[in-house]
Parts: structure tokens; C-alpha cells; sequence
């Protein structure tokens, strides 16, 4: 096993604790405030729903400077009974340890995936250490799809405002389902089961000095779960509530960092995606409801503001970006005024398969060429926003939906466009 | 009078002779050099061209803005091809200064000698210019993205002021390289940028005192008491 990144006093660790039959793994960088809730439902889930089950919670951590490893090391559920399950009779080991390799989730998930191949780990699970929604059954429905019902991954679903997860409704889950075929509604969703053989292959790949590593890895494990044939599901979490963002983070820089990835993938396994033509539904588990959910305000007038200071200024990038009618069309939009403005599905498609035709072609520079895509993006989003405005969930999930069968129709332009590029 | 007349005669011819004698070599040299400083030449633009089409160096000049620039000065030729051509001509040139040098005539040799130990330098400000022209496009435009995505104000002013000023220290960089008129480059450099600030700062101060007001006393409010700012998660 190539282990050699992990440090010593790991692998002495894992020789002690032998083997484990259910492993989570959770990934942090200064989350001392939410971090305890999280190990306790972890906790609380294997006691509730794997309480025969050797477990073990491994904690990969950037570095805190906070005292998110003390808390991972003390956190615990102090009575069984509240939440209607036996004290554990052979308790669940841990394992804290700082990672190595490039600062980034790839790299914590890098250490998770080799800890879960050397404890021989059957099913394996990560959560987010910011979350603040979690709870024990979503032990169950990340790692039992995986024990008992043979699935390698599980890819979590969620409940989530309407006008939530833009940049998933929009580009990254109608993109991933037009290319690979299966129909997972939160590719990046953070929240991920899989099987231990599973954790053992994404080993085996090299792009842990890549942007993998950095900030690409929800997609990445998606993607390589479903091109390389292993059985994928889903499973239905509920809500899922975050720790509040830092407020500065910079919407251009996180798009920039999704597309590219989703870019980046289209090139590894074009052979792949290219001959694909039907999508399927994967298999789903859990309960659906409703859920209640805070209430989101959103400024369109800024967004359209933004397209069309985009449609004025970055007119000649995307020039050489866009297809002449695209480019044409995508001009008009500009003279429209805020409350008449929509941008139609058709061109969304349009623009984003140009993007990802020049991204390949490497027509500017990436970086650049992917921050351009900004102000189309918002523009988009607002006429979303603007479009759903008056809509109940189930209208605006037709609505996704119709956007998803527009990405499918259009997968010749894209092949088209890819293959010139 | 007519043996000293003769006697002249021949010896001037005798020395024109000796003198053509010597310098029929320097000639021949001199011609073979050149011929082969033409092959070398031709063989270098054949195969720099072919490596630059190899490693898509049109492609690269078309994303990086350097083919636009081009044909904005009416420069159709592809720039691999510019660049063949003006290696052929440097590696033409150098071995035209060594084949006169041949000659061996002193005016002509000092002049080459001047001519190689300036080459060095006509180099390092073109790679100068080169690089500064492509960094001034990258961030100009790396600018104007940033400026059109945080929704601040006249983007494309800010991007022009970039390349502008990447473009000035850039051009008294390869100036100062070539020695030419250095105190007065210098000068000039130091003049143009402080110009271009001062103007900024009473153009934003004076002419724009309105908008100063509004734009620091929307930057204090936002550190005092946040707008109202989207709340939506993107992903």
C-alpha cells in the first residue's frame, strides 16, 4: 500500500486498532464550533445503527489553530439513551492526525482513503466538519446503502431553497448527468458513502498534487465512481445546514474552482462521456420530506447589473469564447432592463458547452477564460431567480429538470464544438 | 626621367597588385562566410518555424492578445513566421559583421566589434518589451475581470491604467537596457508615472469629490453595519 505520506504515529494507530469494519472520515480546518455536534452524531449513529460493527472516526486536519483536534479527541455522547440506543459495547476508535501533502479536502480525504484501506474498512463515509444539520440517521443512509445493499457509492440528496446551489442547478449536476448518463441531483455535495474498495482505487489515482487535491474532490470521487462502473445511489439527508461562510469569499473564484474541475474531468474521460446518449435515474433511499427552510434574499438587480457590465467590458473575450449566434444573442440580453430580463435555457446550454470547448482548446488563459464566465453565471441566475419567483419547490425542480433534458438535447453541439476545439 | 617614370608606374601597379593579392582572401572569406551564414540562417527560420507550429506558438500568440496587437499594426504574417524571419535576419547579420570582419579593414572591425558587444543588450530590451507586453495584457485583463465581477465602477478606466503603466515602465526598462538617453529615460519614467497618479488622485479628489464621498462613505458603512447582501448558497 502506498501509505507513505502518512506519518508514523498513524500507521502505528492503525497496526493497533487492526481492523474496522465502518470508517468515517471528516475533514477539518479551524471548525472547534460545530465540529463536536458532528463527531457526537457520528457517534450517536454507529451506537443507534451499527452497534455490532467495529467503528472508527478518522479526523483529517489542515492545521487548526483553534482546537479542532482537542475537541475531535474529547467530544462524546455523554447519555446513549436520549437517543434510544445501547451504550457501545466496543466503543469507537479514533484517529486524529494532521495531514499532509497541499493544503486542500482533496488532501484530507487522501489520508481518510488510505486509513480506510489499511483498517480494511467494508463501508467508509465523509461529512463535512462544518455542518450543523447532521444527525445519526445520516449514518445509516450514507453507510448502509453501502453494507447491506451491495452500492460502492452513496451521493447525498438533500432538501435545499429553491433558490439554493446555483451553481449545481445550473451547470454542474445537468452538466455531469448529459456526460455520464446517471442522474446524481448533488454531485458535489460533500456528504459521500462508498465502499472500502472503493476508498482503495481512488488511491490508486494520481492527482494529489493536483487541483484534486486542492478543492476538486467532491466532483472528482463522483465522477470517477461512475466512470470506472462501480454501482452508484443516492440517499436522501434532509436538510443540510452549513456554518456561516466567511461573507468575503469570492463567488468568481469558487465558480472559477467548480467549472475548471468539471472541465478538467470532461478531458480525462472524453473517450467516456462522448458516446453517451440516454441518462438513468440512480437508485435512492431514505424518506423524503419537507423541510422548513430560512428564508434567502437575493439582489437580482445587482446580478443583471453585473451582466450587463460583463456584455460591455469582456464583450471581446467572450467573443472568442462564444459561437457567433451565441455571442450575437448574448449581446441582446444586455439591452433588456431587470425586470424584463430572462435568459433562456437553450443559450445557458449553448454558452456553457462554448466555455467548455474553449477551456479545452485553451483559447485564453483558463483562469481568465473562467472568471469571464461570472457575469453570465449571475446573469443567468437572476433571470432563475426572476423566472421562479412565485414558484413552490416541485415547480423549480421541473424547472432544473427541463434545464437537465435541455443539456441532454444539446450534447451534439457540444461533441461538435469539443471536437474543434 | 622616363626609367624614374616607368619605375613609378610599376611600382604602383606592383602595389595594387600586393594590395589585391591580400586582400583577394579577406574577399573570398568574406563571400564564403556570407554563404554560409545564409544556409545557417535558412536553417534556423525552416526549423524554429517548424518548432514553434509543433508547440502551437500562433495559438498561444492569438489567447495571449500578442496576434491581435499585430494586426492592429497591419502585420498580417503569422507570428511564427515573424519570428523565423527575424532570427534569419539577426543570424544573417551576425555572420555578415564576421565575414567583413574577414576584410580585416580597422574602420570596419571596430564597427563590428561595437555591433557585437551591443547585441546583447538590442536583445535583452527586446525580451524586455516582449515580456512586458504580455504582462501588461495579462493583467490589464486580469483587471478588468476582477473590476466587472466585484460590480466596481468603470472597469475598463482601471484595466487601461494597468496596461498603461506595465507599458511605460516596460518601455523605460528596454530604453535604460539600450543606453539610451538614460538620465533622460529615467527622468521622463519618473515624470509620466507621477503624472499619471497625481492626475488620478485630483481627477477622483477634485473632479470626482462626489463620488469619493460616496464610495468612502459606502466602504465605512459596509464596516460598521453590512448591507443587505445576497444570502444565497452557489453551490
Amino acid at each position: 500500500m502506498d501509505d507513505t505520506f502518512l506519518s508514523d504515529d498513524v500507521r502505528d494507530q492503525i497496526k493497533e486498532i487492526g481492523e474496522a469494519d465502518i470508517l468515517v472520515g471528516i475533514p477539518s480546518y479551524n471548525n472547534a464550533r460545530t465540529i463536536g455536534q458532528v463527531v457526537r452524531a457520528v457517534q450517536a449513529g454507529f451506537a443507534k445503527y451499527f452497534p455490532d460493527e467495529r467503528t472508527l472516526i478518522v479526523n483529517s486536519d489542515g492545521g487548526s489553530t483553534d482546537g479542532t483536534q482537542d475537541i475531535v479527541r474529547t467530544a462524546s455522547v455523554a447519555d446513549y439513551r436520549t437517543i434510544l440506543a445501547a451504550h457501545p459495547i466496543r466503543g469507537v476508535h479514533r484517529i486524529v492526525t494532521p495531514y499532509h501533502g497541499v493544503p486542500g479536502k482533496g488532501s484530507a480525504l487522501r489520508t481518510v482513503f488510505a486509513v480506510a484501506k489499511g483498517v480494511r474498512a467494508r463501508a467508509c463515509a465523509v461529512v463535512d466538519s462544518d455542518l450543523r444539520s447532521i444527525t445519526p440517521e445520516w449514518l445509516d443512509l450514507l453507510l448502509a446503502p453501502v453494507l447491506h445493499q451491495g452500492f460502492d457509492f452513496v451521493a447525498p440528496l438533500y432538501h435545499r431553497h429553491k433558490y439554493d446551489g446555483t451553481i449545481t442547478n445550473s451547470i454542474v449536476y445537468p452538466l455531469t448527468r448529459a456526460l455520464y448518463g446517471k442522474r446524481v441531483r448533488q454531485p458535489i455535495g460533500g456528504d459521500f458513502g462508498f465502499s472500502g474498495h472503493l476508498a482503495a482505487d481512488y488511491l490508486e489515482h494520481e492527482v494529489w498534487h493536483s487541483d484534486v487535491a486542492r478543492f476538486g474532490i467532491d466532483i472528482w470521487m463522483t465522477t470517477t465512481a461512475i466512470t470506472n462502473g462501480y454501482n452508484v445511489c443516492q440517499s436522501f439527508l434532509g436538510a443540510k445546514i452549513h456554518d456561516v461562510k466567511d461573507p468575503g469569499v469570492d463567488l468568481s473564484a469558487m465558480l472559477m474552482q467548480v467549472v475548471s474541475s468539471v472541465f478538467a474531468l470532461m478531458e480525462t474521460h472524453t473517450s467516456t462521456w462522448k458516446d453517451v446518449r440516454d441518462t438513468q435515474a440512480v437508485p435512492l433511499f431514505g424518506f423524503e420530506y419537507t423541510v422548513g427552510l430560512e428564508p434567502i434574499h437575493v439582489d437580482v438587480g445587482r446580478m443583471v447589473g453585473i451582466f450587463q457590465a460583463g456584455a460591455r467590458d469582456l464583450s471581446p473575450i467572450w467573443e472568442r469564447v462564444l459561437a457567433p449566434a451565441t455571442f450575437a444573442e448574448v449581446r441582446g440580453l444586455a439591452a433588456t432592463d431587470t425586470t424584463a430580463f430572462r435568459f433562456p435555457p437553450g443559450l445557458w446550454v449553448r454558452t456553457v458547452y462554448d466555455f467548455a470547448a474553449a477551456h479545452k482548446g485553451k483559447a485564453i488563459n483558463r483562469e481568465h477564460l473562467l472568471r469571464s464566465l461570472t457575469p453570465l453565471y449571475l446573469g443567468r441566475t437572476a433571470s432563475f431567480v426572476m423566472e421562479n419567483e412565485h414558484a413552490g419547490s416541485a415547480e423549480v425542480e421541473a424547472a432544473i429538470e427541463a434545464l437537465c433534458l435541455e443539456y441532454e438535447r444539446m450534447k451534439p453541439y457540444l461533441v461538435e464544438r469539443w471536437e474543434t476545439a | 626621367m622616363q626609367g624614374s617614370f616607368w619605375q613609378t608606374l610599376l611600382g604602383a601597379l606592383d602595389a595594387f597588385f600586393a594590395g589585391v593579392v591580400r586582400f583577394l582572401p579577406g574577399l573570398l572569406a568574406a563571400l564564403l562566410i556570407l554563404i554560409i551564414g545564409l544556409l545557417i540562417a535558412w536553417l534556423i527560420k525552416i526549423v524554429v518555424r517548424r518548432a514553434l507550429a509543433v508547440a502551437r506558438f500562433d495559438h498561444f500568440c492569438d489567447a495571449s492578445g500578442v496576434s491581435q496587437v499585430l494586426s492592429r499594426a497591419d502585420i498580417r504574417a503569422a507570428p511564427s513566421r515573424l519570428v523565423g524571419a527575424m532570427l534569419f535576419w539577426l543570424v544573417f547579420l551576425s555572420f555578415l559583421m564576421a565575414g567583413m570582419s574577414a576584410l580585416e579593414v580597422p574602420a570596419i572591425s571596430r564597427l563590428i566589434a561595437e555591433f557585437f558587444l551591443y547585441l546583447p543588450r538590442i536583445l535583452a530590451a527586446l525580451a524586455i518589451l516582449l515580456v512586458g507586453f504580455l504582462l501588461a495584457n495579462f493583467l490589464s485583463r486580469a483587471a478588468l475581470l476582477a473590476a466587472v465581477n466585484a460590480n466596481v465602477p468603470s472597469p475598463r478606466a482601471i484595466s487601461i491604467v494597468v496596461k498603461f503603466l506595465i507599458t511605460i515602465l516596460s518601455f523605460a526598462m528596454a530604453l535604460e537596457q539600450l543606453e539610451i538617453a538614460k538620465t533622460i529615460v529615467v527622468a521622463a519614467f519618473v515624470i509620466s508615472f507621477g503624472a499619471v497618479m497625481f492626475g488620478l488622485a485630483i481627477a477622483f479628489g477634485l473632479g470626482g469629490r462626489d463620488v469619493a464621498k460616496r464610495v468612502l462613505e459606502r466602504q465605512l458603512k459596509d464596516r460598521d453595519e453590512p448591507r443587505d447582501k445576497d444570502t444565497l448558497s452557489h453551490i
